[in-house]
């Protein structure tokens, strides 16, 4: 083991880390680690695992990390100047490990920075001090990486496991649900994130791409960085749970959800994140340049801009063709703006010429002061122009009329229309260009999965659970996420009294993916039919899950590497 | 849009361990398992120490097992957590109708229909105690109600005939004993007391002749 900063230790309450990890020191393979036989099978992972005062925990994160089936480990821990936990490190005397320990407390993202410029491996993977890696977690992830998918990013799922917290500290397990399944959707994880960091792996030259965690964050860290890599790689989901993360009852002592209460903190966190570009050539998402059309900047070009960086979560430059004068009177804190300076006296149309010149986003958006601005303002109709089979195509913007002109167009038909004709107005010279522009339809719109399953859970509250399912199902056919909205729809199908379809659709997931959910609901569907049998056989499996028990969860099949 | 990470994703849900462990206990009283069916009961109710159902399951364990006071114990438990678990009262009704104190498990199965007038458990031993102690009225009441909702089922249709029979209301019982037979031809029992009830019926005309 290396070790940056040893201290002295006495603490009796070490006990019980110590008698987890022994286990690990009794495990016969680890011969292969000091020999290095099976060390260096596939290509290197580090593991990053930053820990804060969660001694007891740590023990039980730690010895997930070394019974990894894939041996090919660095592991970092580092300690953000909490509670010393060499003791817990020391004991495991494993060369693989790296224990970083420093005196004071700077924070999760630092902590990962530090991690991050000791890590050698090829892949990067996270665990937080209080959550589990099942065997397979590493193995699963490096063999998909290596072997099925050009994407350079990829996660697995992930139970959630709601407990309570015992007097003796100890967690009693209440449930464990996998939340949070979604397939890949880049253009959701710009608005919010859906891949949790404990079950992503990623290469580790994409951090030379997206640069190192953001250290002004408090919270949103994690998204802060998935988001940045989603405009380098797509991430392949991998539909099998490998982990566990906690969530105990009552209040939590998570200090991203205790500091996620302060509301101003919390809006100040996400826009920081929404407006950050990482440095260009982005291989994965396509630049867009606001053009910012206003005679002066008064009081209400200053709240229509305000609006804009508000609720745009599309990555953007903002393009302020103003007078000289002006840029004096602009907030110097406002992020990704480029001032063009013009004359005074010069036309609407003319301003739009001139930042065009300046644009270097593939998309334009043409949005005049005064504009309402409001949550997907641009991102309806922008997602809808992305997509467009047709060439010569622009969308309109919701409330833009003759004197309010605003519209998202590609920059090469407003180049080709201003050349062409410019004495016409912006959009006489679209028109006269061939250019067309509308507005999207709602099945242009983005998000049509998070439409639909937020119609399917409004049948649900309203007890219409047959047509829910119903819902379900058809959202599991044409969008993607079909474990989980089979699973939800075999819920509701079990509500509605309909066991057949309701035992045949759990059973397909448990075919799949077993989950205790899905477990439980195949489980009474069968009681239901008087298959007690099968019943308890279902049940024995969910209640191996739930304390812990996971060799289930592993696939048979011999060690890959 | 409104969208966060949080829409469509399940329901906290802390019952989930406990739910297993419920059923479990249940799966294995019903093939008669009873020691498998007490340690999950007892796991259970550790996880969801205010449920009233563990107690329930327990207490038909120890009513499986003959030991009634053990029994009226843990429905007594289950009734304190639970004051509308229905179970728990059709559980303590049983007790006391082993304990031959039928006027008293006669009112604990009211309670319990009171509480959920759809269970078949709670119905058939109000019938049986009805029975035991000749008294039928409230039985018939509360057979017809469950009859309104559910109709066709045999088994309540010829208990609610045979009560009609000791009611004296021949016409009624052979309306319903003509009932069960259009849906199941082959029973019996209803033929058998159809026979009985036809019998009466011919008696009666005689004497009023």
């Amino acid at each position: 083991m290396r070790a940056t900063e040893t201290c002295s230790y006495s603490n009796n309450e070490m006990s019980d880390n110590r008698r987890t990890l022994e286990n690990y020191e009794r495990d016969p393979k680890r011969s292969d680690i000091h020999s290095g036989a099976r060390a260096k099978a596939g290509p290197m992972v580090s593991v990053l695992i930053p820990t804060f005062n969660r001694p007891r925990y740590l023990s039980q994160a730690l010895a997930s990390v070394l019974h990894q089936s894939y041996k090919n480990l660095q592991i970092i821990i580092v300690n953000d100047g909490g509670e010393d936990v060499s003791d817990i490190v020391h004991c495991c005397d494993d060369p693989r490990l790296t224990y970083i320990y420093r005196k004071e407390n700077r924070g999760k993202a630092y902590s990962l920075n530090e991690g991050l410029t000791r890590s050698e491996g090829k892949y990067i993977a996270y665990l937080d001090d209080d959550d589990l890696y099942y065997p397979n977690h590493i193995e699963t992830l490096v063999h998909t990486l290596e072997n099925e998918t050009d994407s350079q990013v990829a996660y697995s799922d992930l139970y959630k496991v709601y407990c309570n917290l015992m007097p003796d500290g100890s967690r009693q397990v209440l449930s464990k649900v996998v939340e949070i399944s979604r397939d890949f959707d880049r253009f959701f994880m710009l608005y919010f994130n859906h891949v949790l960091h404990v079950c992503l792996m990623h290469r580790r030259d994409l951090i030379e791409k997206t640069g190192p965690y953001n250290e002004k964050l408090k919270i949103l860290i994690d998204w802060d960085m998935t988001r940045r890599l989603v405009f380098f790689s797509d991430f392949q989901h991998i539909h099998q749970i490998t982990g566990e993360f906690y969530s105990p009852a009552g209040e939590c002592d998570r200090m991203s959800v205790q500091q996620r209460k302060d509301k101003s903190e919390y809006l100040r966190n996400l826009l920081t994140i929404r407006t950050t570009r990482p440095a260009r050539p982005w291989s994965e998402i396509e630049d867009m340049s606001i053009i910012f059309v206003a005679d002066r900047l008064n009081q209400q070009a200053g709240k229509t801009v305000g609006s804009i960086w508000r609720h745009t979560f599309y990555p953007y430059q903002i393009y302020l063709p103003l007078p000289e004068a002006d840029f004096k009177r602009l907030s110097t804190d406002m992020p990704n703006v480029v001032l063009v300076s013009v004359d005074p006296m010069c036309s609407g149309t003319e301003r739009v010429d001139a930042a065009l010149a300046r644009c270097d986003g593939m998309y334009v958006v043409i949005v005049p002061s005064g504009m309402p601005i409001e949550e997907m303002w641009i991102e309806d109709p922008l997602y809808a122009l992305i997509n467009s089979p047709v060439g010569r195509e622009g969308f309109e913007l919701q409330g833009s009329r003759d004197t309010l002109f605003a519209a998202v167009v590609r920059k090469d038909d407003l180049q080709y229309a201003r050349k062409n004709f410019p004495n016409l107005s912006v959009p006489q010279s679209l028109k006269a260009a061939g250019i067309t522009l509308r507005q999207p339809s709602f099945e242009e719109l983005p998000f049509q999965f998070d439409h639909l399953l937020k119609h399917a859970l409004l049948s649900e509250k309203d007890g219409n659970w047959e047509e829910a399912a119903q819902e379900y199902e058809h959202i599991a056919a044409l969008h993607q996420n079909e474990l989980w909205m089979k699973t939800l729809a075999a819920k509701a199908f079990f509500k509605a009294g309909n066991q057949t379809r309701a035992a045949k659709l759990s059973n397909e997931v448990n075919q799949q993916r077993p989950t205790i959910d899905t477990l439980l609901l195949e489980a009474k569907a069968e009681r239901k039919k008087d298959s007690v049998h099968g019943a308890i056989e279902l049940l024995k499996k969910a209640e191996q899950i739930l304390i812990g028990q996971t060799d289930c969860l592993v696939p048979a099949e011999t060690n890959r590497w | 849009m409104g969208v966060t990470q949080e829409s469509g994703t399940e329901e906290h849900n802390c019952t989930q361990h406990y739910e297993v462990l419920q059923e479990l206990g249940d799966c294995y009283t019903t093939i008669g398992n009873y020691e498998q069916a007490q340690h999950y009961y007892e796991k259970a109710a550790s996880l969801g120490p205010d449920e009233p159902g563990p107690y329930v399951g327990l207490g038909v364990v120890a009513l499986q097992k003959g030991q009634l006071d053990d029994a009226e114990i843990a429905f007594r438990v289950a009734c304190r957590l639970g004051p509308d678990c229905a179970k728990a009262y059709t559980g303590l009704a049983m007790v006391s109708q082993q304990r031959e104190d039928y006027q008293q498990a006669f009112e604990l199965y009211m309670k319990s229909l009171e509480l959920d007038s759809d269970s078949i458990a709670a119905l058939l031993g109000l019938f049986q105690t009805s029975c035991q102690m000749g008294s039928f009225a409230n039985v018939i009441h509360y057979l017809e109600v469950y009859l309104n909702m559910h109709p066709g089922d045999t088994s309540v249709m010829f208990s609610l005939a045979a009560l009609y029979m000791k009611d004296r209301q021949l016409e009624q019982s052979k309306k319903v004993l003509r009932d069960v037979l259009a849906l199941d031809p082959g029973n019996q029992d209803a033929a058998n007391l159809l026979e009985e009830v036809e019998h009466r019926l011919a008696q009666k005309i005689q004497m009023q002749r």
